[in-house]
């Protein structure tokens, strides 16, 4: 491995040369996106942050559950002791709270809310397909209410 | 210094400044792009992770507001989301993470060239380090530097003509510049010393060699 940054004159100059003009441009689009999502900031300051702790899509099933049968994708969530764990097929999605309290979830693209539902007493909620693009689900129950992390369901 | 000007972002935009938030996106998303390039991702896909992965950010700024965190955070949640949009693609046939076959097939997709991707991406660091180092310098020795490294350079003498010093000294200029250049706090994280002596850069490279 060379040594960094070049100890030559020229060579340094070269690589500045190389970053000032070299970097692709950015399309507009990626950049106007990135701009926007700065919208979403404290929207729902109440709302904890469920991290994606499990991706059936790319993630190895924990060790001693059964995988899942068929084509679904399952997710989980998690906010401190708040589980919210989702389920995605291509006819929609099924998820369950847990600890199960009643409420309701709202599903959002980074364009707004797209579909709310009620949450029924043993934590389960269903929605219809998601769209494309990162989504986040907010359930606010009883006694808590949590957003999930946004990431792509499809 | 770079670092304190981008942690300063950092907490500026969790505070609710937007014009910190476009500075960060200003700097940091050809880097995220460089990422999304170095998977393959097909432009809807490569939408779809840039918009995640900044909307993450805005979620997390709170926490990454402690230290200089943000560019490798970016990195990882980029890398990340890469491969989730990539197996995600292949889900219309069920595929077992444990079957070599399938995984590696995907493999094979992710990184078409086992090398190429993170030789790019830390070329890709590299030059981010060096844009904000060249934004650290003193005016003087931007105007210069910048005027050397146009495209098509322009000559000695013309920049010293345009800058009002004489051809003799611009040669002893630009090296004193460079010598700044290098030693600026910004390009710390990436400086790999020689073989032979001390190798202040080698903690950072096994760590970011370990975490790819």
């Amino acid at each position: 491995m060379q040594p960094w940054p070049p100890a030559a004159d020229d060579a340094l100059l070269a690589e500045l040369r190389a970053a000032r003009q070299g970097c692709d441009p950015v399309p507009e689009e990626f950049l106007a996106a990135a701009r926007a999502a700065f919208g979403w900031r404290s929207v729902d300051a109440e709302l904890a942050l469920a991290e994606l702790t499990f991706d059936s899509a790319c993630d190895p099933e924990p060790a001693g559950l059964t995988r899942s049968t068929g084509s679904a994708r399952t997710l989980t969530f998690r906010a401190g002791a708040v589980v919210v764990e989702v389920e995605v097929t291509p006819s929609g999605v099924v998820g369950q709270l847990s600890p199960a309290r009643g409420g309701r979830v709202t599903a959002r693209t980074s364009a707004g809310p797209y579909e709310e539902v009620p949450v029924d007493a043993v934590g389960y909620f269903s929605m219809t397909a998601p769209p494309a693009g990162p989504v986040q689900l907010c359930a606010r129950t009883t006694e808590y209410a949590v957003a999930t992390a946004w990431v792509s369901l499809r | 210094m770079s670092e304190r000007s981008t942690v300063g972002l950092v907490a500026a935009a969790s505070r609710g400044d937007e014009r910190a938030w476009d500075e960060l996106v200003r700097r940091y998303t050809p880097l995220v792009l460089s990422v999304i390039r170095s998977h393959g991702l097909d432009r809807a896909d490569a939408a779809d992770v840039n918009q995640t992965v900044w909307l993450r950010a805005v979620e997390h700024l709170g926490r990454l507001r402690e230290s200089n965190a943000l560019p490798a955070w970016l990195i990882t949640t980029t890398r990340r989301e890469c491969y989730r949009l990539l197996r995600l693609g292949r889900r219309i046939q069920p595929f077992d993470p444990y079957d070599d076959s399938a995984g590696g097939h995907v493999g094979a997709r992710l990184l078409v060239d086992p090398v190429t991707p993170d030789e790019d991406l830390l070329r890709a660091e590299r030059q981010q380090a060096l844009r904000e180092a060249f934004a650290q310098l003193p005016p003087r020795c931007r105007e210069l530097l910048a005027l050397l490294t146009a495209d098509p350079p322009v000559s000695y003498r013309e920049a010293g003509a345009r800058l009002g010093i004489p051809v003799g000294s611009v040669g002893p200029t630009q090296a004193r510049c460079l010598h700044k250049l290098r030693n600026c706090p910004a390009l710390a994280p990436f400086v790999r010393a020689r073989p032979t002596g001390e190798d202040s850069g080698g903690d950072r490279d096994a760590a970011v060699a370990a975490s790819r």
